[in-house]
């Protein structure tokens, strides 16, 4: 989503043999697709953290690529830890029960790194990347990812991903010390999420930052009110060329025209067939759905209806019984009905109709 | 008959989060075909339910356990219809409700509002209305409480470009009938209750955290009219840049796309399928008319027999003999339950609604479309 910054890959050398043991062995360039649940869900943790903590972490789950140097981050869940100056508590036993209940739930997506939010990169985040990152429950031999997600108020958010080295003189002190090399990271949403993104953003400038769902019809007019305010600023460009009040441009003059080469020409006898065609099929499918539904509903109440004809309980359900056949009856005649037009009126329709049709005769 | 009707929940509309309505997408694509289910939390506030976040349930599967690989054939219609029973059944499964329960006992530490609000399925074109989904709903309602919603999202809708997520709860009056568990001909006449009064459906509107909301802002948007863009020098540079070419938030514009064939052909299979169903229930409805009425002949037969020799007994003296045995002797056959086909005729509504909505849409794209390319006409 716009966040490409460029970064230049450099392989480090692997730290000396007995203090990468418990480190990851990978170095190689690492790069990260954020989903947008994923985003959320930490922006949601981070406004839920408690009042005397300054950030929050998480662990991020996600799919990885057959060699490891693609991430995928898909989920993500919070895990309480308390920090103070001199230390660091994270609740190991928590972050291992929520992974176990997380991967009953989708097994395909595992541990991939761990979250903070705030962009701060600080011994404690040191010692909590490489218990990310350690072999056993971490992602060895693959890198843990850290993703950052600074949400300091009055500030952009903004999100950094890394992945670590090892580093340090002694062993002791690569316990506690690693080396964050950031790694490019994109946001990115599938299509199914682009009506949900849509509505979202449609909250974002409202005031009271709700927005209530919308049937198909409000969503077509909306889309239709922007289309049009497009076109409007369009062809204000182009009215400002020619009156020679904008500098013209050749490649968007030549975009325009590819554009509008896209239009079909067909001649109007086809498009006034075609279109009545088109319609009357809706509209026929449209009906004959109604209908369906009046003759469903109509049997229903017959059935349940308390008919009284004047006689004892017995003659009253015998009675309903026999209006049920009728409604029945009228019900097969529509579907009868239906299968005739459907296929004079349209060839694609009267596959469907016509087995349809059988089946209710059998 | 002493039941009283449950209290009606003072809840009339329902909250979603951004993170709900993304995760529940995510879910449901990821698994469609089959539906997805998951469990809601979030609390109710006046009339006011907030969801404000979700996890899935674990897939029960038992065909692992058994290993055999026949068993797991997808393309087995038995094994997919199992699979499909299994799917929807799961809320409501024993493991499920464990599972919920750990679930938010650790969402809680995290300080995520830890209450069960509901549940959330997703569909295909308008396929939810069953009995599982009833029976699921019903259990909810039951355990947890009045306020509790199922959240229906259609992901075949969704795909035409607008986002179909709807709220809904069963009535107070379903309620009391489910209950009771007796959709008797004469139970329905007595609390006149319709299909159309099973759901309830709830107004859903979406709502941003105010962290969230500077965050979207952040993101880019469409140019505003102040902005100075340096014209491009040639049409590769104008598809090459990255600012030009996606805008993640634009406005989604697939709801323009004319194509609704695929759609209404679904709906209208569908639909059969639903005439078919109802087909059965009548059927059934017919043989418990028809056996019914055999008894109660015979019953009559017997009935006749016995006042005539009892008369007899009478006349020649003797005590008379009881005139209720019939009721040991024969045995009337059991109503079947209504139930289904009141589901049905509710299903039947949702798809004529929706074949309605569909109507409305394209002829209004339809006649857009031909009045530009017949724009004599049109003016």
């Amino acid at each position: 989503m716009g966040d490409s910054q460029n970064y230049l890959h450099l392989a480090r050398p692997l730290a000396p043999a007995p203090i990468a043991s418990s480190q990851s062995s990978v170095t190689a360039p690492v790069s990260v697709t954020l989903q947008p649940q994923a985003l959320f869900s930490i922006i949601d943790h981070a406004s839920r953290r408690p009042a005397d903590q300054e950030r929050v972490i998480g662990t991020l789950l996600g799919t990885r690529s057959e060699d490891g140097t693609e991430v995928s981050v898909t989920n993500c869940y919070a895990v309480s830890h308390t920090e103070t100056a001199e230390q660091v508590e994270m609740d190991m036993d928590y972050q291992k029960r929520m992974l176990d209940l997380h991967l009953r739930a989708a097994p395909k997506e595992v541990l991939v790194g761990w979250y903070a939010t705030s962009s701060e990169l600080n011994t404690f985040s040191a010692l909590i990347q490489n218990f990310y990152s350690q072999q056993g429950e971490g992602t060895f031999p693959h890198p843990a990812v850290h993703l950052t997600v600074s949400t300091v108020a009055g500030q952009d958010v903004e999100a950094n991903t890394y992945i670590s080295a090892p580093i340090g003189v002694t062993a002791e002190r690569a316990a506690d010390s690693c080396l964050f090399i950031p790694v490019p990271h994109e946001i990115k949403y599938d299509e199914a999420s682009k009506s949900g993104l849509e509505l979202i953003a449609g909250a974002r400038d409202r005031e009271d930052r709700s927005q209530l769902l919308q049937t198909d019809l409000e969503t077509l007019e909306r889309a239709i009110e922007q289309v049009l305010e497009m076109l409007e600023r369009v062809s204000n460009y182009v009215s400002d060329v020619f009156d020679e009040e904008q500098p013209p441009s050749t490649a968007l003059g030549q975009f325009l025209l590819n554009t509008l080469s896209l239009a079909p020409k067909v001649n109007a006898e086809d498009i006034e067939r075609d279109f009545n065609h088109h319609i009357q099929d809706v509209l026929l499918v449209s009906y004959l759905a109604n209908t369906i539904r009046t003759q469903i509903d109509l049997s229903n109440r017959l059935a349940t209806a308390a008919i009284t004809m004047g006689g004892d309980t017995n003659v009253a359900g015998s009675g309903g019984d026999q209006q049920k056949q009728q409604g029945g009856g009228e019900r097969g005649v529509e579907r009868g009905g239906q299968r005739r037009e459907g296929g004079g009126g349209q060839q694609q329709r009267s596959g469907q109709a016509g087995p349809g049709g059988r089946r209710g005769e059998q | 008959m002493t039941t009283i009707p449950p209290a009606e929940s003072p809840v009339r509309e329902v909250q979603l989060s951004a993170l709900v309505v993304m995760r529940l997408i995510k879910h449901a694509t990821g698994v469609f075909p089959q539906p997805a289910t998951g469990c809601l939390v979030g609390m109710d506030v006046g009339t006011q339910l907030q969801i404000t976040n979700s996890f899935p349930f674990p897939a029960s599967n038992p065909d692992n356990t058994t290993g055999n690989p026949n068993s797991s054939n997808p393309a087995d219609p038995y094994h997919q219809a199992d699979q499909l029973a299994l799917a929807l059944a799961a809320p409501r499964a024993k493991s499920s409700v464990s599972y919920q329960n750990e679930m938010i006992k650790y969402l809680r530490e995290v300080n995520v509002d830890a209450q069960g609000v509901g549940w959330y399925v997703s569909c295909s074109m308008g396929n939810f209305v069953n009995a599982s989904f009833v029976e699921n709903q019903a259990f909810y309602q039951r355990a947890t409480g009045e306020q509790t919603v199922a959240l229906v999202f259609d992901v075949g809708r969704s795909s035409q470009g607008s986002l179909n997520l709807k709220a809904y709860r069963l009535s107070p009056s379903f309620m009391a009938a489910h209950k009771e568990g007796k959709f008797t001909t004469e139970s329905i006449q007595k609390s006149s209750l319709r299909y159309q009064d099973i759901l309830i459906e709830l107004p859903v509107a979406i709502h941003n955290s105010h962290l969230l909301t500077s965050y979207l802002h952040q993101l880019p948007t469409s140019p505003t009219a102040d902005t100075d863009l340096a014209l491009p020098a040639s049409l590769s540079e104008l598809r090459r840049n990255p600012h030009l070419a996606s805008n993640p938030l634009a406005p989604n514009l697939d709801n323009l796309d004319l194509s609704i064939d695929p759609f209404l052909e679904k709906t209208v299979d569908q639909l059969l399928d639903s005439i078919e169903a109802h087909q059965t229930e009548q059927n059934n409805a017919q043989y418990y008319q028809r056996s019914l009425a055999r008894e109660q002949v015979k019953i009559q037969a017997w009935q006749l027999k016995r006042k005539q020799e009892n008369a007899l007994r009478v006349q020649q003296k003797q005590t008379p003999l009881p005139e209720d045995e019939w009721q040991k002797l024969f045995k009337l056959p059991v109503e079947p339950s209504r139930l289904e086909a009141m589901l049905v005729g509710r299903q039947v509504e949702q798809y004529a609604r929706q074949i309605d909505g569909f109507g409305a849409v394209v002829s209004g794209k339809m006649f857009g479309v031909r009045g530009n390319l017949l724009p004599g006409e049109a003016s």
